[in-house]
């Protein structure tokens, strides 16, 4: 009785996506154009991965207080994904989490984001950005280029074209993160210290 | 001998016991097979979509961060599963992400995927299934997979194997058997054939057949072997019974040859007399006067007159065995006594002490019956006829020995040599001369047929000029007897 109501909804929710992709494809289509001619192919993908992070993830059980707390992208700096990751994330869900994407200012402002992509134009400061995130266990992202280097745990680098991951792994366990081994086999293990 | 191998029926029992075994072995073989191949289609499809849970599970990452290479790499390890023949990746849009074999053409992957699930098409078994990472959330992508029937084809080709050899193992097994079985119902039938083929082409009544068991086949072996036994016992009596009526028909014979002869001689007598007499009186030289010729002609007539009644007893006597019986209940003491009466012209003027003692009444013809008293009575007067005084005794005894009543006629007359006893009662067959005692020589003959047809025996004691005395059997009627005596 549970399972085929959890299977009904299930499949209203995949339906639900579709629709919603549709949608978005026919009549959000301005916006998209918009937001498309904004931003680069490279970011788009970047979003998607961000977004595709919320599955390949374990948060220790402390980052979610209820079933239904969402989660919370935050990005800090330059936002370069200017309002796609919004439409990405809109009405998806992941079990009963939805998505919120929050634009921080301040380190102080991620207290409570499960994924932050730290933008290239917060460089600079990222030892000292990573740092205070020590005691959070938040998943840091960031397309800087020293990024591993700094102990960030996943760095989106750019390979013939194509975004390959490189992840820490090492210190997303130290933070309580468990990363799945799937997204391990399509990305390049890097050490603290090393590119 | 019949060799037991071409044998019709040893061939059927063989053919009925081995088409019976092979029918029900082909059967079972048939539904285990069939059986085998429908839970085999179910489980390979079972077993694809095992397989494809844990292609879609292991790929979703690389489909989720968009890694084709990493995704050719796990689909490259189908290659273990060698009935796979094409797989792809589609991606959250429908379009083919990567695929396996990496060389495969176009025509081989449905441009777009399908309904998620497991089915046949095409002498294939086909599945689409849905990568998702986390439960209940968004769908990155979609698995197909191809694999062809060989599979299912190998399996079939090794039940087939496995069914042959079955088949051919337990088609020697029941041979065998059969062959062992069918002993019990054709070697019985063997034992008959052989002796029933023993009894028809020798003749050989002796032979019985050997009996195996208590079946039907050993009831029908001990109903043909009691056949055989009545058979040997019908042809032992029938043979006996041959060689009696053999040797009765050779003792017929020879006394039709006496009968014969002492005919012949009985009626030359007379006929030589005539001739003899009939020549004399023809020759004409010869002056004979007219008292002789009168004389001889007068014994010319007796002679004829002699040859008449020899062939009127004849007739008479021959008749005896053609008519039927009268049976009837007779009293033989009022036979007596009508007989003594007809034979008046024997007696007359003679002493004669006639007893008639009581006799029992008894069972036959009686005009026949008459005729055995009138001719034993007029042969005890006839031979006691040079006694002073005649004495004739008629009476009857129940013999013991003879299981019946015996009747006797006793004279007192000249009797006879009982060394002559044995041809006392044939045809012609006289103890004295014709000239001493007159007689045809059929009377005794005919007293003897006549007891014969009734069923009795006829016997004469005597000694020479003692008296004689001539005891039969009748069977007695039950009748209470009449006593009468009388005295002339």
């Amino acid at each position: 009785m549970m399972r085929s109501m959890r299977h009904g909804i299930q499949r209203l929710r995949r339906h639900g996506t579709s629709l919603l992709l549709m949608a978005a494809a026919l009549c959000i289509q301005p916006i998209t154009a918009t937001a498309e001619e904004r931003i680069s192919d490279a970011y788009q993908i970047k979003a998607v991965f961000l977004f595709h992070f919320a599955q390949f993830v374990e948060w220790p059980a402390a980052a979610f207080p209820s079933r239904t707390t969402p989660f919370v992208i935050g990005i800090l700096g330059d936002d370069p994904f200017h309002g796609y990751i919004d439409e990405l994330v809109k009405g998806e869900k992941v079990g009963l989490h939805g998505f919120i994407v929050r634009r921080c200012q301040s380190v102080s402002d991620t207290r409570d984001c499960h994924i932050l992509f730290i933008c290239r134009s917060a460089e600079e400061d990222l030892a000292s950005i990573l740092q205070q995130l020590d005691r959070q266990s938040t998943l840091t992202v960031s397309d800087a280029e020293s990024f591993s280097r700094h102990g960030g745990m996943v760095r989106f680098a750019t390979e013939s074209g194509k975004i390959r991951l490189k992840i820490n792994v090492d210190v997303a366990r130290q933070h309580g993160l468990a990363i799945s081994s799937k997204i391990l086999r399509p990305a390049t293990t890097v050490t603290a210290g090393k590119d | 001998m019949i060799s037991s191998s071409a044998s019709p029926i040893r061939r059927k029992l063989m053919t009925m016991l081995l088409v019976t075994s092979g029918v029900v072995l082909v059967m079972t073989c048939a539904t285990f097979v069939g059986y085998e191949l429908l839970t085999y289609r179910k489980a390979a499809a079972r077993q694809l979509a095992t397989l494809g849970e844990i292609i879609a599970a292991e790929s979703t990452g690389a489909v989720a961060f968009d890694n084709p290479r990493d995704a050719t790499e796990i689909l490259a390890a189908l290659k273990a599963e060698h009935h796979i023949v094409a797989a792809c990746l589609y991606d959250k849009h429908g379009n083919i992400f990567t695929r396996y074999p990496a060389d495969a053409p176009d025509q081989l992957f449905p441009p777009a995927p399908q309904t998620d699930g497991y089915r046949f098409a095409d002498d294939r078994l086909i599945g689409f299934a849905p990568l998702v990472q986390v439960e209940g959330s968004e769908r990155l992508g979609t698995l197909f997979l191809m694999s062809d029937m060989e599979a299912m084809y190998e399996r079939l080709r090794l039940y087939g194997g496995i069914a042959l050899l079955v088949t051919i193992g337990a088609s020697i097994v029941a041979y065998l058997l059969a062959r062992a079985m069918q002993r019990q119902i054709s070697h019985p039938i063997f034992a008959l054939v052989e002796t029933a083929r023993a009894v028809s082409d020798r003749g050989d009544y002796s032979v019985r057949a050997a009996k195996h068991d208590e079946d039907e086949l050993g009831v029908l072996t001990e109903a043909f072997n009691h056949m055989l036994s009545q058979i040997e016992e019908q042809n032992a009596v029938l043979e006996k019974r041959v060689s009696e009526r053999t040797a009765e028909l050779e003792s017929a014979n020879r006394e039709l040859e006496a009968f014969c002869s002492s005919a012949a001689h009985d009626l030359r007598t007379p006929l030589r007399a005539i001739t003899g007499f009939a020549d004399v009186l023809l020759d004409g030289r010869a002056k004979i006067p007219p008292a002789d010729a009168q004389r001889f002609i007068r014994l010319i007539r007796d002679g004829s007159g002699q040859m008449s009644d020899l062939i009127h007893a004849l007739l008479a006597f021959s008749r005896l065995g053609r008519q039927p019986l009268a049976q009837q209940t007779v009293d033989l003491a009022d036979l007596c006594r009508e007989a003594y009466r007809d034979l008046s012209d024997d007696h007359a003027g003679r002493r004669v002490d006639l007893t008639i003692g009581p006799l029992p009444k008894a069972e036959g013809d009686p005009a026949l019956l008459r005729l055995v008293f009138m001719n034993l009575l007029s042969n005890a007067l006839k031979y006691s006829r040079t006694r002073a005084i005649t004495v004739v005794e008629i009476g009857a005894t129940h013999s013991v020995s003879e299981g019946a009543t015996v009747y006797f006629v006793r004279d007192n007359g000249v009797g006879f040599d009982m060394r002559d006893a044995g041809k006392l009662f044939g045809v012609f067959q006289r103890l004295h001369h014709a000239h001493e005692f007159e007689g045809t020589g059929v009377g005794l003959a005919t007293v003897r047929r006549i007891i014969d047809r009734h069923g009795g025996r006829i016997w004469a004691e005597a000694l020479p000029d003692g008296g004689a005395t001539f005891y039969f059997t009748l069977k007695n009627a039950n009748a209470p007897t009449s006593r009468v005596d009388a005295v002339v």
